[in-house]
């Protein structure tokens, strides 16, 4: 999971469970307050009943065919009730509690503040009750209120935490995406440093850079390392190549001195498709080949084919091609894309028997172009797939009798011009999977 | 025609001065940058052949010195540094080859045979042998009025040894033109033979082509007789 997903996810829930607990708990301190500034209000209109039964005495609270024994008045709307009664054996009261009282066979709930007192030599029983069902309707609508007000704020939340977390991570996405992946070759790296307000992000993006400084002081001590050195085995290599190629050109050699002279010659070659190998593999993996043209891809099939047919057809295998469509491939380099299909069509034709097929298929599929080359060969071990991918490098293959360039090179060619390679190993041989995008 | 040869390593050189002069070219040959620049104002030369690291100074800096002394030379740059960069700095300063250490000696001859044809027209479109013409600039045979289909291998092939007729040409020499620095060892170096083949084949349709010769275990050599 993102950690900007993660940090989304935490805020929502977090903020959630808060308000959560709030919701919970908000009710039930309502009520304790509004119970609180009713008792307060119930005091308060007993300490009044008392003084004006002291100023003015009891008899004005009842009728007269009352004749003391009992008073109760509710207002209108039966919110308030007042209740005086002369009590024959007096014990003392002075309590607030709930209860219920029906009226026109309905159960209302009252707070009710009872206060037994003496007066003139009597004692009366004074009850004041404030109906409940206001504040039980004011909890209803304040709960119903805060349950909107919680689901708005979780969701205005999650959108505000969304857009930020977009915002503050996006320094983070493009060192990432456009940094580092996007990259096949440390050369290619942009050292220009990300806008961003966030020092973690900039002291990133710094030591990244930095550590591709050191990636490519390495790779650019090697290039100059091999650049010099075969500079150093250019030399004698010419050298060597002009004594043989002078002493042939005087062209009074025997037979058998002209065979040893071409065992010299085949030698010369050998180091010189070594050194030539060493060079290009250390130019791709250094990038220093331009990636600017853009050419047709069906055409440089063509030519490829057109150069190994005859060679093909000497050793008695055919070779199909098949092209529906063209693609032009851009920002490549024509050159490296050449020698990248013609290893692969050589060692099809190299390592495929007599009497087989070997086939160049193109198409064009969602998000490019795919050339397969497919033979009847023995295959690829997996094993040794691994390995060259890998980049391990094998001057010689003593199974086939062959250097361990050709498709070193292809895996280079491909990662630099960023083609994808797939390796299939059928029953019948293998096939090459050419991606370009 | 004459040749200024510029470079540095003594048996390098020797051998490429013996060559040209084996060729009917008169080769004046300079070791580093100052005799160089000496030679390239007292003298009027046809072909500079210049190596770029030298001791006393790159190489590339005399380009300006020929332009300036020099204009009608024809420049190739002879070196063993691989730099791209290198590449096409010297032909944007006007150099008109490039050619990368080691090279053949053939393949040199070649590319002076090229440059001349494209910038001078000293050498002659059409080459003659038997009844078979080769057009060069076109890259078509004919024999008599008849046009014969070959190959751009093949063509090159032919045409690789009739610049060098009368000569034994390697497999190894041919190749190297053929491919360049591409080359694929032993293997690819074979495939000259089915290359001849085929050549035989479609021209041999028309008359005997004895004058191809095979030399047994080495090459072949065109002989004009």
């Amino acid at each position: 999971m993102r950690l900007s997903t993660k940090l989304l996810l935490y805020n929502v829930l977090a903020k959630g469970i808060i308000l959560l607990i709030f919701l919970m708990g908000g009710p039930i301190f309502l009520h304790y307050f509004a119970l609180k500034n009713i008792d307060t209000e119930l005091l308060e209109k007993r300490e009044y009943i008392l003084t004006l039964i002291s100023n003015n005495g009891i008899e004005g609270f009842f009728y007269e065919e009352d004749s003391l024994a009992g008073f109760g008045s509710y207002n209108i709307l039966k919110e308030e009730y007042i209740l005086l009664e002369k009590l024959d054996v007096a014990y003392p009261l002075d309590s607030i509690f709930n209860e219920e009282r029906i009226l026109d066979e309905v159960a209302v709930p009252y707070r009710v503040c009872a206060y037994v007192f003496g007066f003139e030599n009597d004692y009366f029983l004074l009850e004041i009750g404030k109906s409940l069902e206001t504040i039980q309707d004011l909890n209803a609508i304040i709960f119903r209120l805060m349950v909107i007000l919680l689901i708005l704020f979780i969701f205005f939340s999650f959108i505000l935490d969304h857009s930020f977390n977009k915002h503050i991570f996006h320094p983070f996405k493009l060192i990432i995406q456009d940094k580092i992946a996007k990259i096949n070759e440390p050369l290619a790296f942009d050292h220009s440093p990300i806008k961003s307000s966030t020092e973690d992000f900039r002291i990133l993006d710094e030591a990244i850079s930095q550590m591709i400084w050191r990636i490519q002081k390495a790779f650019n001590q090697e290039r100059v390392f091999i650049s010099h050195a075969s500079h150093e085995l250019k030399t004698p290599i010419s050298i060597l190549q002009s004594k043989i190629e002078a002493l042939f050109s005087k062209g009074k050699l025997n037979h058998s001195e002209m065979e040893k002279l071409m065992d010299m010659q085949r030698t010369i070659q050998r180091m010189k498709k070594t050194l030539n190998s060493l060079l290009l593999l250390s130019k791709v993996n250094n990038a220093q080949y331009i990636k600017e043209e853009e050419f047709s891809l069906n055409q440089l099939i063509v030519e490829v084919v057109e150069e190994w047919e005859p060679i093909a057809e000497d050793k008695g295998i055919k070779l199909t091609t098949s092209r529906p469509l063209d693609f032009n491939l851009k920002n490549s380099n024509r050159s490296l894309c050449h020698i990248l299909i013609r290893n692969l069509l050589s060692n099809a034709i190299k390592y495929s028997p007599s009497n087989s097929e070997v086939k160049i298929n193109g198409s064009s599929i969602s998000n490019g172009f795919l050339i397969e080359i497919i033979d009847e060969g023995p295959g690829i071990s997996e094993e040794r797939i691994n390995q060259i991918q890998n980049g391990q490098v094998f001057l010689k293959d003593a199974h086939t009798d062959s250097s361990g360039y050709g498709l070193q090179i292809v895996f280079k060619i491909a990662s630099f011009l960023g083609i994808d390679i797939h390796i299939l190993n059928t029953s019948t041989g293998t096939n090459f999977q050419l991606t370009f995008k | 025609m004459r040749v200024l040869l510029v470079e540095d390593e003594e048996m390098i050189g020797r051998e490429i001065q013996e060559y040209l002069n084996g060729e009917s070219l008169i080769c004046d040959w300079s070791s580093n940058y100052g005799d160089a620049s000496e030679k390239i104002f007292v003298n009027e030369y046809d072909f500079i052949l210049l190596d770029l690291g030298l001791p006393d100074g790159d190489g590339l800096g005399l380009i300006k010195e020929i332009k300036e002394n020099s204009p009608n030379s024809l420049i190739i740059i002879l070196t063993a540094r691989s730099n791209v960069e290198d590449r096409v700095h010297g032909l944007e300063l006007g150099a008109d080859d490039y050619l990368a250490k080691p090279f053949s000696f053939l393949e040199l001859k070649a590319r002076m045979q090229a440059i001349l044809r494209r910038k001078s027209g000293w050498v002659k479109n059409i080459i003659n042998i038997g009844k078979f013409s080769i057009d060069i600039e076109a890259r078509k045979v004919y024999y008599l009025k008849n046009s014969i289909e070959l190959t751009h291998k093949e063509f090159t092939v032919l045409h690789f040894l009739l610049i060098h007729c009368n000569k034994v040409i390697n497999r190894y020499q041919i190749a190297e033109h053929l491919w360049g620095d591409h080359l694929e060892e032993e293997y690819q170096s074979n495939f000259i033979d089915v290359h001849i083949k085929n050549i035989r084949k479609k021209l041999g349709a028309f008359e005997p082509i004895n004058w191809l010769e095979t030399v047994r275990g080495v090459g072949y050599k065109i002989n004009t007789g």
